[in-house]
């Protein structure tokens, strides 16, 4: 779902996080595409970089699924944009896949801070 | 996969958008205008590329799912290849099969008559020929005199056209193209034939009324027979064409698939009305120099009509009636007194008209369809096997998250795997059976699967398809998520409304083995009592084949040709006796007159037809090579020439009927007056004639030296091979007359068992769809059997731990098959019985409810149901407790 890029300190996306994150974005309410794409950026301190094209494509998975919802609006600075909402399916979705990630975070840290491997930089 | 399509239109103004608001952006950033634009175009990649993965994606997402599940499919089945290859191999047999059948039903009872307009064609019909007639025919009811056509083809206001059309031979003639002789199907038709039925012509023109009065020597061939001799030439018309030697030029080439205007039959040419003694209707021999059309009381033209726009089948009919029996009397004088005059009708000619091979074909349709049930049962009943063990699998999936429409769409792409290999070797299978088919029944029309056929397989197959997606599913959604946590097999096998459903189905299967057997069997003795009929002479040795002389012109010289001839056959090694007849016997033809006795007619008694006598002319030693015995007086000799006293030979049944407790030597048949008369002089034992089902009938031989005729049929009894004599009597022929080849040379017993050859091919075919009908039920009992022993492992293991012993394991399951064979049999029976009585016209000395053969397929079931169960019960049965109870 996303490329890689190895010029920077930038991670490629996991597989399947891509989705939490736009959803997670959303959260802070209606956005478009561009918004969540910066948004992403901003809120991991520049560590992701976002493909755009994938973006969009998940935004559209996302979509399809019926967890988000768009509709054509306006920005602020007066710029027509396609806005994505977050629907109660795709709310529910984010508490459950949240609650996952956390898990697994945790099981993740869990070995790697026992191991003698001494350090576990995680997101 | 359905959501409400977004566009790509929308895609790509959503990506314009986010350049525009990421260059808003990076200006207010800092960039410049430009390097801000060229920016947020670098940051997003090819924009190209994502509105390609746009387009793409749910073509892909949907390809991919279908890829995933075929995969998974096919994996499936490669670990459970017995269940594979036996559910595609019944799928093949049971589809195939019913695919031939329909193909051949299709081409002879529902494909409709390639003319224009078929509603409105009609097949002229009488309720018979008058008395004091001659008929010539297939049937009784299907010719008409020369003035009857000229009457109703003066009624246009009724009938709009009149097609004659009429077979030049009853089966083929001699046609030569270039050098070589051949034989063809040619019809004789009037000037409306192909503008009346409204046929296309592929090239050139077809005939008119005036071709019909000149009596054109030209001819149009079909697209079949120019595709068969002449390759397709287009430079085909002009060219000659001999037809019994009369040069005939080529005008046109009918429209493909117009095969002539009969179903079973594939006309290869078609000439106008002729006056020649040489193409005289039915290939008759003429004895005066001329044809149909000078005598109006022979029956012989077979018509079509077009009705006029508006008129019905029964308005016509009403409104001719009057013209008809005038037509009719004409050359006959006024109808005797008491004497019912024929009456008109008309046959819908819409679809072909249901011909003798209708009702055994519907008959084989049922019989195949049954198969195909069977096949269509089987194959679920296996499915819901195989399925109900892979409960665990479904159960574990959608514990894992898998929706019920995945698990739905997964059976199905499996069923459509199955049922697509299965498709594919049905369509070979019904292609080389349809071949196979056609060749038994004697069908020459085209067979090729068309779009009906097509369309009905494919409809076989759709339908197999869901039924396959569907009835496993329910079974594998039926254990739920929950199934997964279950560990015994004891629990999650066996349900018992599932096992009721198979219980029934695998009863159901049985009875319809039961059908088929008693069918299969009863057709199966009517064969075996057709093929032993006797024919009242030896046939082993016996080699006949026809022989139409160009060279002679009178009947002295047709008479001596066929003399010498006789004469060097004779002397050929290896040959015992040489003989010719008019008729050839065993193929359906022959002449048929009202007898005279001593100058007197016979009256009739209280059967209609008890004066009729039939008759063969037939040359010296006709009765010692056939190996006829004389019981009376002596056969014709060589001293028997046209100018000595004119002789018979009668059979046994004449002399009884007409000349009783007399000897018929000495006494006069055939003519009326003095110089007519024919003297009898020898009694034959009773023997066929036109076939092997025929009853006996009077007959009188003629000598052939006496009374001359056309084409002969040469009979010649022989050592050894019989067929191996032909290349040598070809030889000799061709020293009398260059031109002449043998017509239809084959064994006399293979012609009289064309004249059973339908309900040969029809027991042949039942006999081969019982055993399929046997296989199938066989293995889908084991199938089913062993699958439900094998579910009751444990439950077999907990009895033998507890110290039931092997027997009573065996027993309680034989048991249960045994059960289901008895309601199987309750069932069958009368099933059985209903259909018998269906068939009862297609058997032969064999009553419709015959004990015995309903008693051997009873047992024929049993013992199938018993061999299937018994595997899988001496399997149950050596289990060992512990194992089994280990399987947990």
């Amino acid at each position: 779902m996303t490329t890689q890029e190895n010029n920077d300190e930038r991670i490629a996306l996991l597989q399947g996080t891509l989705d939490l994150l736009i959803l997670k974005t959303l959260v802070l309410g209606p956005c478009h595409g561009q918004g969540v794409a910066r948004l992403i950026q901003r809120q991991s301190e520049e560590v992701f970089f976002v493909d755009h094209g994938s973006l969009y494509l998940a935004l559209q998975r996302l979509e399809n699924k019926k967890w988000i919802s768009a509709k054509w609006g306006v920005s602020e600075n007066n710029r027509k944009a396609r806005f994505y909402s977050l629907t109660l399916k795709g709310r529910e979705h984010l508490v459950e896949k949240t609650g996952e990630w956390r898990r697994l975070t945790r099981a993740m840290g869990l070995i790697l801070d026992n191991s003698m491997e001494p350090n576990g930089e995680e997101a | 996969m359905f959501w409400r399509k977004r566009t790509t239109e929308d895609f790509a103004e959503e990506i314009k958008s986010h350049l525009e608001l990421e260059a808003d952006d990076l200006k207010r950033e800092g960039s410049s205008e430009d390097e801000a634009r060229w920016k947020a175009r670098r940051e997003f990649g090819s924009v190209r590329a994502a509105q390609e993965r746009f387009y793409l994606k749910d073509r892909w997402e949907w390809l991919d799912k279908m890829w995933r599940d075929v995969r998974f499919g096919l994996r499936g089945l490669r670990q459970s290849p017995g269940f594979a290859v036996t559910a595609i191999l019944t799928l093949a047999l049971g589809m195939g099969a019913n695919t031939a059948v329909f193909s051949v039903m299709n081409a002879v009872l529902l494909r409709s008559l390639p003319v224009n307009d078929p509603q409105s064609v009609v097949y002229v019909k009488t309720s018979g020929a008058p008395n004091r007639s001659n008929q010539t025919g297939d049937d009784w009811n299907t010719s008409f005199s020369y003035p009857v056509y000229e009457a109703l083809r003066q009624q246009k206001d009724v009938l709009s056209e009149v097609m004659i059309y009429v077979p030049l031979s009853i089966d083929k003639v001699a046609v030569r193209i270039g050098a070589q002789p051949e034989e063809a199907e040619g019809d004789m038709v009037s000037g409306t034939f192909f503008s009346g039925l409204g046929v296309r012509l592929e090239r050139g023109r077809g005939f008119t009324a005036q071709d019909e009065k000149d009596h054109a020597a030209i001819t149009v061939i079909s697209h079949n027979f120019w595709t068969r001799e002449f390759s397709r030439d287009p430079g085909v018309l002009g060219k000659t064409m001999y037809v019994k030697g009369v040069p005939l030029t080529i005008v046109g080439v009918a429209a493909d698939g117009f095969e002539g205007a009969e179903p079973g039959h594939s006309t290869d040419f078609w000439i106008p009305l002729q006056n020649r003694v040489e193409l005289n209707v039915w290939g008759s021999s003429s004895d005066d120099g001329t044809t149909y059309l000078q005598q109006p009381k022979w029956w012989c033209l077979k018509m079509l009509a077009r009705l006029a726009p508006g008129v019905s089948r029964e308005q016509a009919a009403a409104r001719l009636q009057g013209t008809f029996r005038t037509a009719t009397y004409v050359g006959l004088g006024a109808p005797m007194a008491g004497e019912t005059p024929p009456v008109l009708s008309f046959d819908e000619a819409k679809s072909f008209p249901s011909s003798d091979s209708a009702r055994p074909l519907r008959i084989l349709m049922a019989m195949v369809g049954l198969v195909l049930l069977i096949a269509l049962t089987n194959v679920v009943m296996l499915l819901m096997a195989r399925n109900s063990t892979r409960q665990r699998e479904f159960s574990l999936r959608l514990a894992l998250g898998a929706r019920r429409g995945e698990l739905l769409r997964q059976l199905l792409t499996e069923s459509l795997l199955l049922v697509t290999v299965g498709g594919t070797l049905a369509w070979g299978f019904a292609e080389f059976a349809t071949r196979t088919l056609a060749r038994w029944a004697n069908i020459n029309s085209s067979l090729a699967p068309d779009r009906t056929v097509l369309l009905f397989t494919l409809g076989i197959l759709v339908f197999a398809a869901v039924l396959f997606g569907l009835a496993p599913f329910r079974v594998a959604i039926a254990g739920g998520a929950e199934l997964v946590l279950k560990t015994s097999a004891a629990t999650s096998g066996t349900d018992a409304g599932k096992t009721r459903v198979g219980k029934i189905v695998v009863a159901l299967q049985m009875a319809l083995c039961v059908v088929l057997l008693v069918g299969g069997g009863l057709l199966i003795r009517t064969m075996r009592n057709l093929q032993n009929i006797p024919l009242g002479m030896r046939t082993e040795g016996l080699v006949v084949f026809g022989v139409n002389p160009q060279s002679v012109h009178s009947e002295a010289e047709q008479v001596a040709f066929f003399q010498e001839l006789m004469r060097r056959l004779r002397v050929l090694p290896g040959v015992e006796g040489v003989t010719v007849m008019g008729n050839r016997i065993g193929s359906g033809w022959s002449s048929n007159n009202t007898a005279v006795v001593d100058g007197k007619k016979v009256e009739p008694t209280s059967d209609e037809n008890s004066n009729v006598a039939r008759s063969n002319n037939v040359s010296t030693d006709f009765f010692h090579t056939l190996g006829v015995p004389i019981l009376i007086g002596r056969e014709f000799t060589d001293a028997d020439t046209a100018t000595s006293q004119k002789v018979a030979v009668v059979n046994e049944l004449f002399a009884q009927r007409f000349l009783p407790n007399q000897s018929p030597l000495g006494h006069y048949v055939g003519g009326m007056s003095k110089d007519q008369n024919i003297m009898i002089i020898g009694v034959a034992k009773n023997n066929k004639y036109t076939g092997m089902t025929e009853d006996p009938i009077p007959m009188i031989w003629y000598d052939s030296a006496q009374t001359g005729g056309g084409a002969m049929h040469v009979e010649m009894r022989v050592q050894g091979d019989p067929l191996a004599i032909l290349p040598a009597a070809q030889k000799v022929i061709s020293q009398l007359d260059p031109n002449v080849p043998l017509t239809q040379p084959m064994l006399q017993r293979a012609q009289f068992e064309k004249s059973i050859a339908q309900q040969l091919m029809f027991a042949r075919l039942s006999e081969c769809f019982g055993v399929l009908a046997v296989v199938l039920v066989a293995t889908g009992l084991y199938g089913t059997l062993a699958y439900r022993v094998n579910m009751r492992t444990a439950e077999i293991g907990v009895r033998m731990a507890v110290g039931a012993r092997r027997g009573q394991v065996v027993w309680m399951i034989l048991k249960d098959s045994l059960l289901l064979t008895a309601v199987g049999v309750v069932m069958g029976v009368p099933l059985a019985m209903l259909v018998a009585r269906a068939l009862t016209s297609s058997l032969y000395g064999i009553k419709p409810f015959d004990g015995m053969s309903y008693l051997l397929a009873v047992v024929g079931v049993a013992v199938v149901a018993l061999a299937a169960s018994a595997v899988p019960a001496g399997r149950a049965a050596s289990v060992d407790p512990l194992t089994a109870l280990r399987t947990e």
